[in-house]
């Protein structure tokens, strides 16, 4: 068991590496496979069920850690807190995005997918939704993986993991329930 | 044909889907096949049924002829109504020589001196099942036919399958069916179900099962998840691990479809902080119940993924293992982790 | 008090009703006896229904032959034809009468299955028996759901609405209420909304619990009036109405499509309404049904048609026709079915029907939720959504405007979007949202859009500013309709009173021109300035440097740093010709706000430092592509020297002008090997010499780089050559 850190290793040539972590891994699998198929650069992925990885000196540096939610379940959100402490603070500097399964659900509660903003609010992490029902859905949310994941393994030109997550953090919600100009 | 006889039809037809009731006809071979291909399987339910029960009035059918029907559509469909299953206990000597000439003698001579008035119709099914229909009736009224009480038993099984009976002739049948199969005594087995099939693929572990090995690495042409090279799995061997307990304790092929499983709780309530309630006498009592379509896969399911912890409890491993779904968990001795014991219906 | 109110209504109601039905019972009486005598065979149909309508009270039932025999051939000829309204109104009253006791009323209601329509009178009749005789509560709820199922074939629901508050009183029956709610709901119009009502409903809401029939029963109340219903209704409701499950869907289907056969063309504009709403159909199912009314029922109805009868909008199917009953029109229950036809929307439009808008907002605002934001356990039918949005979006462009619960869905569809879902539909219907109040503009459109630009693909960024300019467009051009000189206040919507004020418009506007700003520069940084994302940036600045001019709009922002030089510098020649036709329009709008702001005197003022701004990059180009000047004091860049000389660059200073800029040179080229086809040596620099130089411009020109052309007639006089920098 060790904390993950961001820094600890060199960056391979043209490489990088994701790490999406899903307690019910299902959308990791369909993720990986999409993101795998990025050509110019070459994309490893490393699926995982919950932090702490194993000890495994040759895992390579991992450039971005996602965590997969399933809104429905409770389990899914709290396995994704508790993982959050294994991870070096270093990471929080635009290395970490969040990805949401079913927000659009009517079995969820609203007070989950607050509680989720404000956590990702709280470590100013992107907060992804995607459709995990579809094979577009997946699709999309690959490539949204894909634009993030390119700019914090450093190769965008003129731009930094932490500048971009400074753009996309998650704000905390609006109270729009009913919007009034009145 | 009588009135009773028709309503039976009535209902029979109504319930029936039309393009089963079609291969049932045939397979009744009772009606001409004039009268068979009159009938339109198009029309609607209420002109169908009018067709049938003018054939069936020109055939002068009685009673048995129209229960006999019923059972072959229920021996087609047996996976429908709730199936409740009995265990037979110590056999007699002879208890292995009872031939079905035999059985259905005694079994009918059995009932009837324990009961007035009961129809009974016994049909042997081709994969070896007894089939029997019992209709009820008391000592000043006929058999009512409309609800009938259905026994599967397979000859030389301890096991018997019943559904649709009342509390109060469920001691006579088992009366009747012990003796008839020459043992002593009969108890309840603790499963039931919607599916007759899957009980019965329970009990007599027709099912693919896995049996607990020393070496835990599963074999490599069974890893068909050939993927990328860049996609690596942190949690591999920890997930292999938990199918393998899963396998253990489920099976690996597809499994019997049992819709729920009961817990019924009669502990000792503990709680240091909650004085009221553990120094309380009676038993704390609660009642915990599974259901699913298919509750031994979602167990499996549970389990492999990760949900529910491995290895297995015995608690939910008992249902296949034992064969049962319903439980009663007592206190074994203070201080021992409970355990299921003493189940009973 | 709402109780005493509540009876003494029901009383007079009451009184009325009775009234009524003894007098259409002797018209019913009177129909029957004549279609009698037209058929002179006597038929037993006939026959059957003058028994009915004759029976004396206390008949008995049992062993009754001519009753069941009668009843027979009522039933058989109503699965299969139907029945006629004559014949409804007479088994209903027979039925709820319980002149043979309660044993055949409900044997009766589940075989009255109309054939055309169902008189009004036949409902408000039985309604009142409701209360009279001693019909079993099952009875009494079969009889509700049957009205429910046959509410679009009644044939006009004055009447029904005439004694609502009859209807309402039986709310407190606690079987019936579900069911009573409902028929509410399809009832309700603005005036029927009370206080002692909303009071009663809630005192049953306090002893009921939340239940969905009754929150969704007092949200529409709320929607008429929400100042009397204070109460927070839950954003999140779901299937309210659940009685659906009604014994004569099948038979009312059978008997429609033998019907419907008959009269094809009939059915057609109810077909239409039917599948509108598609995502609808399997919640209010029941309302789905295509009504058959139509052709068949004019007839019928014609002659018990008096002034009051109102014409359902499903009747209509011309523009005429409209014309002809605009004073007499009926509203579906169903009001999605609006949405899909042009009559209808025709109609909204030019009625300015407050309660119906609000009645198809309240609607809309619940089938998106539940659709898009509450889903069950199905995903979403894409196929269903994709058609159900195109018909809301058809309806917005032919409205030319949005409808306020879209909107409000919108606001929190985003913050879920996963940017890809329905992309098209969903950014068209955000570019149609009203102007948002500068104070609110950021919590609701910029975040979540924020968001979702930098983390999406480049295809999608070229979409979400070709929304935004949308948007803006749709803005700037209900501004140049909408406000009048003299009245600075803007309507935002032609139905709604809210209005926003001229400053707060041009806050708003300059709010999305300056996000717009932001997304545009960040997002070329990110994507290396690329010209597909350029082109649709270009756009927008297209619309930007316009508003004065084309709009009317005081208003002018220049684009940033982040847009202009990644413009600028591009390789193609496009993107730059591009460039210079913005920077000459914003040239042509702000000479004719100074001098308009000379002449009148007027309150609006264009800020020194949009001036500063334009001079600063119109200097810049101007000495870039035709001074060979790239740095000169005061530009944006001023590396030193000896990093320009330490570069190696030879000539740097020209990099950028009309020659040597990337984007030309290919131009140059051409230019030079045409002008001189015999030289062997290239020399680019000699198309500076002043006559090829004039040539070479109008070589460029002759390319069609009309931008080009128009900025530099406005910047530069060619005699002198020189940059006319000092005209203000």
């Amino acid at each position: 068991m060790s904390l993950l850190k961001p820094f600890s290793k060199l960056p391979g040539l043209n490489t990088a590496n994701i790490l999406l972590v899903e307690n019910q891994e299902q959308l990791q699998h369909m993720l990986a496979d999409v993101l795998v198929k990025e050509t110019p650069l070459t994309v490893t992925v490393r699926l995982a069920k919950s932090l702490p990885l194993p000890v495994d000196e040759s895992r390579p540096r991992i450039d971005l850690v996602v965590f997969i939610i399933n809104l429905t379940s409770e389990l899914s959100f709290q396995s994704a807190e508790d993982s959050l402490k294994y991870l070096d603070p270093g990471y929080f500097l635009g290395k970490v995005c969040f990805m949401v399964t079913n927000a659009r659900h009517a079995s969820v509660p609203t007070e989950r997918l607050d509680a989720l903003r404000r956590l990702a609010a709280s470590l100013h992490c992107p907060l992804l939704f995607a459709e995990d029902q579809t094979p577009e859905g997946v699709i999309g949310a690959a490539e949204r993986l894909l634009t993030i994941l390119k700019v914090s393994a450093g190769v965008v030109p003129m731009t930094t993991a932490l500048y971009l997550s400074n753009l996309t953090r998650c704000t905390l919600p609006p109270d729009i329930d009913q919007p009034s100009f009145d | 044909m009588d009135e009773s006889a028709t309503r039976l039809l009535q209902r029979i037809v109504r319930r029936t889907p039309t393009e089963k009731l079609k291969a049932t006809l045939e397979k009744w071979d009772r009606l001409t096949a004039a009268q068979r291909r009159s009938v339109d399987f198009t029309e609607p339910k209420w002109a169908l049924i009018e067709k049938l029960v003018d054939a069936c009035k020109e055939n002068e059918f009685k009673m048995k002829h129209i229960t006999e029907l019923e059972m072959i559509l229920v021996i087609e469909n047996p996976n429908q109504g709730m199936w409740y299953t009995f265990q037979l206990v110590d056999p007699e000597d002879d208890a292995q020589s009872v031939d079905l000439l035999q059985f259905q003698e005694q079994f009918k001579s059995h009932l009837r001196e324990l009961k007035r008035n009961v129809s009974v119709k016994i049909k042997k099914h081709t994969d070896q099942a007894v089939w029997i229909r019992i209709a009820w009736g008391d000592s000043f009224s006929r058999p009512n036919h409309l609800k009938p009480t259905y026994v599967v038993h397979q000859l030389q099984s301890p096991y018997i399958f019943v559904s649709s009976l009342t509390s109060k002739l469920k001691p006579l049948l088992l009366q009747a069916l012990t003796f008839s199969t020459r043992h002593l005594a009969i108890k309840d087995a603790n499963l039931s179900g919607r599916k007759l099939t899957a009980i019965r693929d329970l009990l007599m572990k027709e099912y693919q099962q896995v049996f607990p090995t020393k070496y835990p690495s599963p074999l490599a042409e069974n890893n068909q998840t050939l993927s990328n090279l860049n996609i690596e799995r942190e949690h591999a061997e920890a997930s292999a691990n938990r199918h393998r307990m899963a396998g253990e304790a489920f099976g690996d092929g597809t499994l019997p479809e049992l819709q729920f499983a009961v817990y019924k709780m009669e502990t000792k309530f503990k709680d240091p902080t909650n004085v009221a309630m553990t120094e309380r006498d009676e038993p704390f009592r609660c009642v915990v119940k599974f259901s699913s379509t298919n509750l031994l896969e979602s167990l499996r399911h549970c389990a492999a993924s990760g949900l529910a912890s491995t290895p297995v409890t015995p608690l939910l491993s008992s249902i296949p293992l034992k064969g049962r779904n319903y439980f009663v968990i007592t206190d074994n001795a203070p201080g021992a982790a409970s355990r299921a014991q003493q189940p009973q219906i | 008090m709402a109780a005493s109110l509540n009876s003494s209504e029901s009383d007079r109601s009451s009184l009325g009703g009775q009234s009524a039905s003894s007098r259409s019972n002797n018209r019913s009486l009177r129909v029957a006896e004549k279609e009698r005598r037209r058929n002179e065979a006597e038929d037993p149909f006939v026959l059957a229904l003058k028994y009915f309508s004759v029976v004396e009270a206390g008949t008995p039932v049992v062993g009754n032959d001519d009753f069941e025999n009668n009843l027979v051939l009522v039933e058989r000829t109503a699965y299969s034809q139907g029945l006629s309204p004559e014949a409804i109104s007479i088994m209903l009253e027979f039925a709820m009468s319980l002149r043979m006791g309660t044993a055949p009323c409900a044997r009766v209601l589940k075989c009255l299955i109309p054939a055309s329509v169902v008189p009004q009178e036949a409902v408000v009749r039985a309604a009142v028996w409701l209360s009279v005789g001693k019909i079993p509560i099952s009875t009494q709820v079969l009889f509700i759901k049957w009205v429910l199922t046959v509410f679009d074939m009644i044939d006009a629901k004055d009447q029904l609405r005439a004694i609502y508050g009859f209807i309402f009183s039986f709310v407190t029956e606690e079987n019936l209420c579900p069911f009573i709610c409902h028929l509410l709901y399809l009832l309700t119009q603005k005036e029927s909304v009370r206080v002692y009502r909303v009071r009663k409903l809630l005192e049953l809401q306090s002893k009921l619990g939340r239940q969905p029939f009754l929150l969704h029963l007092l949200s529409l109340y709320k929607v008429f009036c929400p100042e009397l219903v204070t109460l927070s209704i839950p954003s999140r409701m779901r299937g309210a109405f659940r009685n659906h499950v009604s014994p004569w869907k099948a038979a009312l289907t059978a008997v429609q499509k033998r019907n419907g056969s008959l009269a094809g063309s009939s059915v057609s504009p109810a077909l239409a309404v039917r599948d509108k709403s598609g995502s609808r159909k399997r919640k209010h199912c029941h309302l789905q049904l295509p009504a058959l009314t139509s052709v068949a029922s004019d007839g019928a109805r014609s002659e018990q048609t008096s002034s009051r009868t109102l014409v359902p909008l499903a009747h209509l199917q011309s523009f005429d026709q409209l014309l002809k009953n605009v004073h007499r029109i009926e509203l579906p229950a169903q009001m999605g079915s609006l949405l899909g036809s042009s009559v209808a929307l025709q109609y909204l439009d030019c009625i300015q029907d407050e309660s119906a808008l609000l009645r198809l907002n309240f609607w809309l605002g619940c089938a998106l939720h539940e659709e898009f934001l509450f889903c069950g356990d199905g995903a979403t039918q894409t196929s269903e959504a994709l058609q159900f949005l195109s018909r809301l979006l058809s309806a917005q462009h032919f409205l030319q405007e949005g409808f306020s619960s879209s909107d409000a869905f919108l606001y929190k569809f985003l913050n879920v979007w996963d940017g890809s879902l329905l992309r098209p539909q969903i950014l068209c219907l955000l570019s149609n949202i009203p102007v948002i109040p500068s104070s609110q503009i950021r919590k609701l459109l910029f975040e979540p859009l924020t968001q979702l630009f930098f983390t999406s693909s480049l295809f999608f960024k070229c979409g979400l500013v070709e929304c935004l300019n949308n948007m803006l467009l749709k803005w700037l051009t209900w501004h140049s309709v909408y406000a009048l000189e003299d009245d600075l206040d803007i309507s935002l919507n032609s139905h709604t009173s809210l209005n926003i004020t001229l400053s707060g418009f041009k806050d708003s506007v300059m709010e999305l021109i300056h996000f717009v700003g932001h997304l545009a520069s960040v997002g070329l940084q990110l994507e290396g300035c690329h010209a597909l994302l350029l082109s649709f940036v270009l756009d927008f600045y297209e619309t930007v440097c316009d508003t004065f001019l084309k709009f009317g709009l005081p208003l002018v922002v220049m684009p940033p740093a982040g847009v202009f030089y990644p413009a600028f510098f591009a390789t193609d020649p496009v993107s730059v010709d591009r460039l210079a036709h913005i920077m000459h329009r914003y040239k042509v709008n702000l000479t004719s706000a100074k001098r308009q702001e000379k002449q009148k005197e007027q309150a609006f003022h264009i800020s020194r430092q949009t001036f500063q701004e334009f001079n600063h990059c119109v200097v810049f180009m101007v000495n870039c592509l035709w001074n060979s000047r790239m740095f000169y004091p005061g530009s944006d860049v001023q590396p030193g020297e000896e990093l320009l000389l330490g570069s190696g660059v030879p000539r740097y200073w020209a990099s950028f002008d009309f020659i040597h800029h990337p984007a030309f040179v290919s131009y140059a080229l051409d230019f030079h090997q045409k002008c001189w086809p015999s030289r062997k040596e290239m020399d680019l620099s000699s198309i500076k010499d002043s006559k090829p130089w004039s040539w070479y411009l109008d070589y460029l020109f002759s390319q069609g780089f009309d931008g080009l052309k128009d900025f530099l007639k406005s910047n530069i006089s060619r005699q002198a050559a020189a940059v006319d920098e000092q005209q203000r």
